[in-house]
């Protein structure tokens, strides 16, 4: 694994049962509380106990939902991009900060996670209206035209959830970085490489894999995001979650409902086992 | 290159605070639509929130709500910490990998699946129904943050404990748990948060008569962004700057004393 301490071959408390003692309370209620629901969810999508396929073959043979689907994926692509863009650059900044201030910055860095999703969409819902700072600033550059605002629109909903999911990015890389030793980019350097080149062959390969685990981490938080979607992109950005919201509430088809529920779950869980199997990126330098 | 890193930095810091400086800033103007940057400057909206019922009530609920699962997810989440920090048994990576599921997967998938649950159990009305759904997401921040804290603590000062004719739970009480206090106060502070700024599991569980700030905001928001929300939200992100910058002046005393 990692750098952690094993766990020590001498147990404090003597009894055999001690950790299923102190586990039962967590494990039932993870076995009650998410995986008992998750799996009622999916009998419902099915239609139990009459057991069909009908709301899923709805979904995958509506071009409609199919459209859905493939643009929560490109949401979650695109978030990655801008994440990576603005997060890498960063992260390796902080990292390579010689300054007592770089946790207080790092910490200035999560604020948004301090703050709910409702309270960050409504300053971009501000920001992006047609009379907003983002929208006007565009209007008065003469890049768009008179009518023209983010609000509701998928470049919006990018610009939103990038901003709420930069931090996480940052903090994975951040951690990755800090594992690399400066040494590899001065003995670079040192052999004639300019600083880029050098940060570039040695510290950007060793990072490779942290780099592809924090994304994958990204990736299925955005596809999963509901709020920011939801107030930042309203009816013209339809997405998973907002489907999903929208067949519970409005239309009341539980069972249909479930079934997009249930697909949103299985992207991200293929996501979530990808992103287990590779570990948080920073045990993977640590062992080289 | 440096240079150049630092400037990308600047402008991603600017991103990142922006949106959030806009909800403090639009509170202040004092037109009845909101503008940024605002026209004039008034405290007025503030006092016109303050005022409202329904934010308080909301704020109340988010409190006790917040409170609740913290609590309940300490008593859940630091045993379970400890087992995995402490002994080596078979499955023990499962564990860990099972318990960290509800982070990643999405709250509002688990919210529809506790809502489908719910309604056909009966189990219908109030808020225990929501500090029940919090606890599911809370309880694996808990664990996540106490486990290393757990891993890094000397097993010997707990058997110097024993040894000096404590009970295991004694030996817990008086010398593990003070050892990892800070860690128990960054988990407690990391599940409060995430209760109390849940909209994804809130917005399908919350009691309708009485529900959270963030459902409150969310409603409002849709209806059509009055003063009102601006002045609410805005006191929320102060809030919430000021609980970072409390955390981050605790971080510097430690390291002084």
């Amino acid at each position: 694994m990692d750098g952690k301490v094993e766990p020590r071959d001498r147990p404090l408390i003597q009894r055999r049962g001690a950790p299923v003692l102190l586990l039962a309370p967590v494990g039932a209620l993870l076995l009650l509380l998410f995986v008992l629901p998750q799996a009622g969810m999916l009998a419902a999508s099915l239609d139990a106990p009459r057991w069909s396929f009908a709301h899923y073959a709805h979904f995958l043979g509506d071009a409609h939902y199919l459209g859905v689907l493939g643009r929560s994926l490109l949401l979650g692509v695109l978030v990655v991009a801008v994440t990576l863009l603005l997060g890498l650059p960063l992260a390796y900044w902080l990292a390579r900060l010689q300054s007592r201030w770089a946790p207080a910055l790092l910490l200035l860095a999560t604020f948004p996670l301090w703050i709910s999703a409702v309270v960050r969409s409504f300053g971009w819902v501000v920001l992006l209206a047609r009379s907003g700072l983002v929208s006007t600033a565009l209007r008065d550059a003469g890049l768009v035209g008179r009518s023209f605002q983010l609000l509701y629109s998928m470049t919006g909903v990018v610009l939103a959830l990038a901003q709420v999911l930069l931090p996480f990015m940052l903090l994975s890389l951040y951690g990755v970085i800090r594992a690399i030793s400066p040494e590899l980019e001065r003995a670079a350097q040192n052999l004639g490489a300019g600083p880029l080149r050098a940060a570039l062959l040695t510290t950007l390969p060793l990072a490779a894999r942290g780099i592809l685990s924090a994304s994958l981490l990204v990736f299925a938080l955005s596809v999963s995001a509901f709020a920011t979607p939801s107030l930042v992109g309203g009816a013209r950005v339809q997405l998973m979650s907002t489907t999903i919201y929208e067949q519970m509430t409005e239309l009341a088809d539980w069972p249909f409902a479930a079934a997009v529920a249930f697909i949103l779950l299985a992207v991200v869980g293929f996501i979530a086992i990808l992103y287990t199997r590779l570990g948080s990126g920073a045990d993977g330098v640590a062992r080289r | 290159m440096m240079r150049v890193l630092g400037l990308v930095s600047f402008l991603a810091f600017l991103y990142l605070l922006l949106p959030v400086l806009v909800v403090v800033g639009s509170a202040l103007g004092e037109t009845s639509y909101l503008a940024f940057p605002p026209h004039g400057l008034t405290l007025r909206w503030f006092a016109v929130a303050l005022a409202d019922p329904r934010y308080a009530h909301a704020f109340l609920t988010s409190l006790v709500v917040a409170a609740a699962s913290t609590l309940a997810a300490l008593l859940l989440g630091l045993p379970a910490a400890y087992a995995l920090a402490r002994f080596d048994f078979p499955g023990r990576r499962f564990v860990e990998t099972a318990l960290m599921m509800p982070l990643i997967l999405p709250a509002l998938v688990l919210s529809i699946a506790l809502t489908l649950l719910f309604s056909r159990s009966g189990f219908t009305a109030g808020t225990a129904r929501l500090v029940v759904a919090h606890l599911v997401i809370c309880t694996p921040y808990v664990v996540r943050v106490a486990l290393p804290v757990l891993q890094r603590l000397d097993v010997a000062l707990e058997e110097a404990a024993q040894n000096l004719g404590a009970s295991p739970l004694a030996g817990f009480l008086l010398v593990t748990l003070p050892a990892i206090r800070p860690g128990a106060i960054a988990a407690a502070t990391l599940a409060f948060i995430v209760s109390f700024d849940d909209i994804d599991l809130a917005i399908f569980l919350a009691d309708p008569r009485a529900p959270t700030l963030p459902v409150v905001i969310y409603s409002a928001i849709q209806l059509g962004i009055d003063p009102g929300v601006a002045a609410i939200s805005a006191l929320l992100v102060l809030l919430a700057g000021a609980g970072m910058a409390t955390y981050q002046i605790l971080l510097w005393r430690r390291q002084a004393a």
